[in-house]
């Protein structure tokens, strides 16, 4: 199909912001999705750096506790559900998903389109709250009844906004698992596909199935409070923890939303620089599947403390140990890929080795707090604060910056300067462990957390904290100042396949034309790791 | 380009386009109604029935999505996977129901 309009490439095809706002091209949404993210991600980083601020020295620095209550709350709202929920799969996802499957675009384009629309409403519904009524929400990302049911700030926005979200997520979600479904190229069998594409198929499904459940019970909040319908409120006859098992039937699936794309990453970025074979491919496809089906039923560990059944928490803390084995087959497999490979040591590279590291750090705490005898310990304390970060950020966080730097030449056709990238990587990675290890031993020392004050004892972990996060956003501007000027003054980059990899992305021209492919694509002969029989790609 | 959309779409029908006579169409309409009126009844002589009407209700429910999914979304037509996906997310369903119930239960 090398026809003159395919050669044309997805960024200079049409001109004008329009041509931009209502593309239904996936590679032009993923785009759009990227800037929006990113724009979002810096607001979080930005009330991120004014909590570590007032948290600098015991009592006021800077805000009042209401307002410290309002950052973390705006600032968890913001990460979770505009910034990394949709993060690698709306971004790296629309982008391609659809070409490593050898496919034009994904099945429902306009759809495509409407899920973008859909963030961008819920974002501006989210941040409306900071000029609105009584300020944003003062609950915490997790508006916990009957609290949020009572407070006078914006909580009613605060859950229509992540309401609308939640559409968005739904929408992509079945977009993904319908073009997975019926639109690989021939001969690509579902275990012939990149395990990118595995990840994303795992992710949606529980952005489908999941996802509903917490748009329904954040409209029974909105139903307690304008109507006074008694559903979580104890003293109208409501159930406190039923609001709690409602949430968190979504939101822990919805950590598996946030993770499960990034180790699609991973395994993408591992083989490509080791120069081989992934190792244990079905096991990592299928670890995908069995993390997606069993996060379902491990929601109960948020709950340990909330005055749950003891039966309910022995089965809760029973099921949250049986994650950990699909995670660590995940984790044993990729170092076994990196054992004997051909490692090229890239600025992507160093973003999956912090991932693995990181990564085990999350995981391994997540154990601790999964125990029933420690959770009582740890349960809101700083411990797992730093806990979820170094899962979040330190895995997904890192992973969704790993991927930008590799798929970066591919978007743009230009190449970032590898220098800067890895120096703005060591203090990045440098700033996230000081930021966050502190977290531990202050929560281990009993510190609680979403308290803008505390004790003596807690202040030199949270200067160190403190020091931690400038040293993270110092490195944060630096890449992000690095990929901007690699943009539009960066080297051109014109073959097709810059770092060596093998998924068919790295079969079209950079960047993609406008219908991703201007030939044939060649799969490889088993498998799509297959280097020993990896196709000449001739630029 | 491997393959264009409307290409990818045809090989995964087979070709294979099927026909539905209206007849079809309106016996499960027919049938669907049918459900809706039994429901209706149910909760009329509810206060009877007592906690046993509202799993009438729920069972009665559960087999008008099965006729919606079967016919009207033509799942009769599609391959045998798709109705194992359509199951999968039913068993997720009770599961979920179950859990939080037994947790309620044993407070």
């Amino acid at each position: 199909m090398a026809t003159a309009t395919a050669q044309v490439n997805y960024l200079e095809a049409k001109k004008g912001i329009m041509s931009w706002l209502f593309s239904v091209d996936h590679k032009r949404i993923g785009l759009m999705y990227l800037y929006a993210l990113i724009t979002f991600f810096l607001v979080g980083v930005t009330l991120g750096l004014l909590m570590r601020y007032e948290l600098l020295n015991p009592g006021k620095d800077l805000v009042e506790a209401k307002t410290y209550n309002q950052i973390f709350t705006l600032h968890g709202v913001i990460m979770i559900f505009l910034f990394i929920i949709p993060s690698i799969p709306a971004v790296f996802g629309n982008f391609f998903l659809p070409i490593m499957l050898g496919t034009d675009d994904v099945s429902f384009p306009r759809l495509n389109l409407l899920s973008w629309w859909v963030y961008i409403i819920g974002a501006i519904m989210a941040l409306s709250t900071l000029v609105f009524g009584d300020g944003p929400a003062d609950t915490g990302w997790t508006f916990y009844a009957p609290y949020s049911v009572k407070t006078g700030t914006n909580v009613t926005m605060s859950v229509l906004a992540a309401f609308v979200l939640g559409f968005s997520s739904i929408l992509t979600g079945l977009n993904f698992i319908v073009t997975i479904h019926r639109l690989r190229a021939p001969g690509m069998s579902f275990t012939k596909m990149p395990l990118f594409a595995w990840a994303l198929y795992a992710t949606s499904w529980i952005q489908l199935l999941a996802t509903p459940i917490i748009g329904i019970t954040l409209l029974m909040i909105v139903a307690e409070r304008t109507l006074g319908v008694g559903l979580f409120d104890p003293s109208i006859g409501g159930d406190p923890i039923l609001y709690q098992h409602l949430f968190w039937i979504y939101s822990h699936p919805a950590v598996y939303i946030m993770a499960l794309p990034a180790f699609g990453v991973i395994s993408e970025l591992l083989p490509t620089f080791s120069h081989r074979t992934i190792f244990g491919y079905k096991a990592i496809a299928y670890s995908s599947l069995a993390i997606a089906f069993v996060g379902y039923f491990i929601w109960g560990h948020h709950m340990f403390t909330s005055g749950m059944s003891g039966t309910a928490r022995f089965i809760f803390s029973m099921l949250t140990f049986l994650v950990a084995i699909p995670t660590a087959i995940k984790v044993f497999n990729w170092v076994a890929t990196l054992y004997k490979g051909s490692i090229d040591v890239q600025t992507p590279l160093l973003y999956a080795l912090a991932f693995i590291f990181q990564f085990m750090i999350g995981g391994f705490t997540g154990l601790i707090l999964g125990a029933l005898a420690t959770d009582i310990h740890l349960h809101d304390t700083y411990f797992v604060v730093g806990h979820f970060h170094y899962v979040m950020f330190g895995g997904t966080g890192f992973a969704f910056f790993g991927a930008l730097h590799y798929w970066y030449p591919k978007i743009w056709g230009r190449m970032y300067n590898k220098l800067v990238a890895n120096i703005a990587f060591v203090i990045f990675f440098i700033g996230f462990n000081t930021l966050y290890f502190p977290m531990f031993i202050s929560g281990l020392m009993g510190m609680p957390r979403r308290y803008y004050d505390y004790l003596p004892e807690f202040h030199i972990p949270n200067i160190i904290s403190t020091v931690g996060s400038w040293i993270l956003a110092l490195g944060l501007i630096l890449m992000i100042v690095n990929l901007i000027v690699g943009r539009f003054r960066g080297r051109k980059v014109t073959e097709r396949d810059p770092w060596g990899g093998i998924t068919l992305e790295w079969q079209t021209p950079t960047p993609p034309p406008v219908q991703n492919f201007d030939r044939l694509p060649e799969l490889p002969k088993n498998g799509p790791y297959d280097y020993e029989h990896k196709p000449q790609i001739k630029d | 380009m491997a393959q264009s959309h409307d290409q990818h779409q045809d090989n995964h029908h087979d070709g294979q386009h099927h026909a539905v006579p209206y007849s079809e169409h309106v016996r499960t309409l027919v049938a669907l109604l049918f459900l809706t009126a039994i429901t209706v009844v149910v909760s009329v002589f509810g206060a009877a029935l007592s906690t046993l009407s509202v799993f009438t209700a729920l069972f009665i429910a559960t087999v008008k999505v099965v006729v919606v999914a079967y016919y009207f979304m033509h799942l009769k037509y599609e391959k045998k996977i798709y109705s194992g996906l359509v199951l999968l997310v039913g068993v997720l369903f009770v599961a979920l129901s179950v859990l939080t119930a037994l947790e309620y239960l044993n407070r």
